[in-house]
């Protein structure tokens, strides 16, 4: 028979030994710097390591790496280690950091108020994600004082489009507020129509 | 098709999006139906008087709603030659793929993770020496895994019931098995042995660099369970695990794309799977 078995295999290279793991991950080549990423979580000085790193590396599957250590961590320091990237220049940057963000669950939480309330439309519009995770009373609240003063059509799409998963029924006059002050925004009349109802059903289906 | 409704179109489509984003396993509405009656299981043994009410305990997660949930949309049951269209892909195009890659005796080595209690590292033994034509001229290595060291126990003595071979042939049953008693078979000390059985969490990457690299990767059905953060390390590490060029595949409702970047999707004429790049990082 073919088939055979083996009792031992090489295993994968381990990095270890926070000196190497530092200097790896900024001056090693692609390989290196993807094993120090996934190993720097575990070294002291990690967390400002890979938020440096995180600013500077350009292969894909690096940064891929170094977030998910930074999503591990899920501290105060990781979040501020990903919250710059939400102003990126590049739209796979921005994303990448949201899904980190998002994954971070509670430890981003308290930075949603400030992400919300942000000058940059498009950090406002990516911030509506993390609420997604929040208990619905609470997103709603957030949710809702964005669109409440929001001017920007898509940032109020962002915002509804969460609202129609975890929204509770006192989303219902904020949404109608805004229903009418973009009146002829069709995309955002649906998204609010649906959004409006969904909340409704759900509503009277817990009376 | 039954007149059976238990949610209105509005609150299916809002229920697949939400195991959408939390599992990343995709329903579309040809499979309405499968998935109403177990919703309606579900809300009946939680006590949910309707939609909303489980909606709201699936959401905040009470009594791990959601994975009694994943339990009843997924069959959770193991068979020899299950989803066997991923063993049709993996001998009409994977390791085709694979060859190109590889130099001339190099072992072909090939994953099953979760193996639960064997029939899958056993079914691709089977399927190998069965429908691939190259088999006699090639090594090769299979390694099953588990995080559950009872599970594997089993999976190690090799004996199963009558459901667990419904799929087979009496002909592949009557080479590859040795009934035991009623309606139990075991399966032949020579393939039994050709399977490497090891413990595995393959969230730790210390665990799952123990095992090397691999052609072939079979994680079916388990990424589903993880939270977001989890299943990142779980792809990173089996993106590891994987020789440049090499190939994983998920159960038929998962995607990697909305849990990782770093796979491309390879449409074959039997299944979709996943490949990492040639180049770049381990």
């Amino acid at each position: 028979m073919p088939l055979i078995r083996k009792s031992s295999t090489s295993p994968l290279p381990l990095l270890s030994g926070k000196d190497d793991v530092l200097r790896a991950l900024f001056e090693g080549h692609a390989e290196e710097r993807w094993a120090a990423a996934r190993a720097a979580g575990g070294v002291a000085g990690g967390v400002k390591a890979l938020g440096a790193a995180l600013c500077l590396e350009r292969d894909v599957r690096v940064r891929e790496a170094i977030l998910t250590s930074l999503t591990r961590m899920a501290s105060p320091d990781a979040v501020e280690a990903v919250l710059p990237m939400m102003r990126a220049e590049i739209a796979a940057w921005r994303t990448g950091a949201i899904d980190a963000l998002r994954a971070m669950q509670q430890a981003a939480w308290p930075y949603l108020p400030q992400l919300l309330a942000d000058p940059d439309a498009d950090v406002r519009l990516l911030a509506c994600e993390i609420a997604r995770t929040l208990p619905g009373e609470k997103a709603t609240a957030l949710l809702c004082g964005l669109i409440e003063g929001e001017s920007e059509a898509n940032v109020c799409a962002s915002a509804i489009e969460v609202l129609a998963e975890v929204g509770t029924a006192e989303a219902l006059p904020a949404l109608e507020r805004c229903a009418a002050r973009f009146q002829g925004t069709r995309f955002l009349e649906f998204s609010i129509k649906v959004t409006g109802e969904r909340i409704r059903s759900q509503t009277a289906g817990l009376a | 098709m039954s007149e059976f409704t238990a949610i209105t179109e509005e609150e299916f489509r809002r229920l697949c999006e939400f195991i959408y984003r939390r599992t990343g396993m995709v329903f579309t509405e040809a499979k309405r139906y499968y998935i109403e009656r177990r919703l309606v299981e579900r809300m009946s043994i939680a006590g949910s008087v309707s939609f909303a009410s489980y909606f709201t305990r699936l959401r905040t997660d009470v009594d791990r709603e959601i994975e009694r949930l994943i339990n009843a949309v997924t069959v959770n049951e193991t068979y020899f030659y299950r989803e066997d269209y991923q063993l049709r892909c993996m001998t009409n195009d994977l390791l085709a793929d694979r060859l190109k890659h590889k130099a001339r005796g190099e072992t072909i080595r090939i994953w099953s993770v979760p193996c639960s209690t064997g029939e899958e590292p056993f079914s691709i033994a089977i399927w190998l020496l069965e429908n691939w034509r190259l088999v006699d001229q090639y090594d090769i290595e299979i390694v099953g895994s588990d995080i559950d060291t009872t599970v594997m126990e089993k999976a190690h003595a090799g004996v199963f019931g009558k459901r667990a071979l419904m799929r087979l042939t009496d002909d592949l049953v009557r080479r590859y098995f040795e009934p035991q008693g009623a309606e139990i078979w075991k399966i032949i000390e020579e393939l039994r042995e050709s399977v490497l059985f090891t413990p595995v969490n393959i969230v730790d990457p210390v665990e799952t660099r123990q095992h090397g690299r691999f052609d072939i990767i079979f994680c079916r059905n388990v990424l589903i369970y993880f939270d977001d953060a989890s299943r990142r390390v779980a792809a990173e590490n089996l993106y590891e695990n994987l020789m440049p060029g090499g190939f994983i595949c998920l159960g038929h409702t998962e995607s990697m794309s909305r849990i990782s970047p770093l796979f491309s999707v390879r449409r074959f004429t039997d299944a979709i799977v996943y490949q990492k790049a040639t180049g770049g990082p381990a």
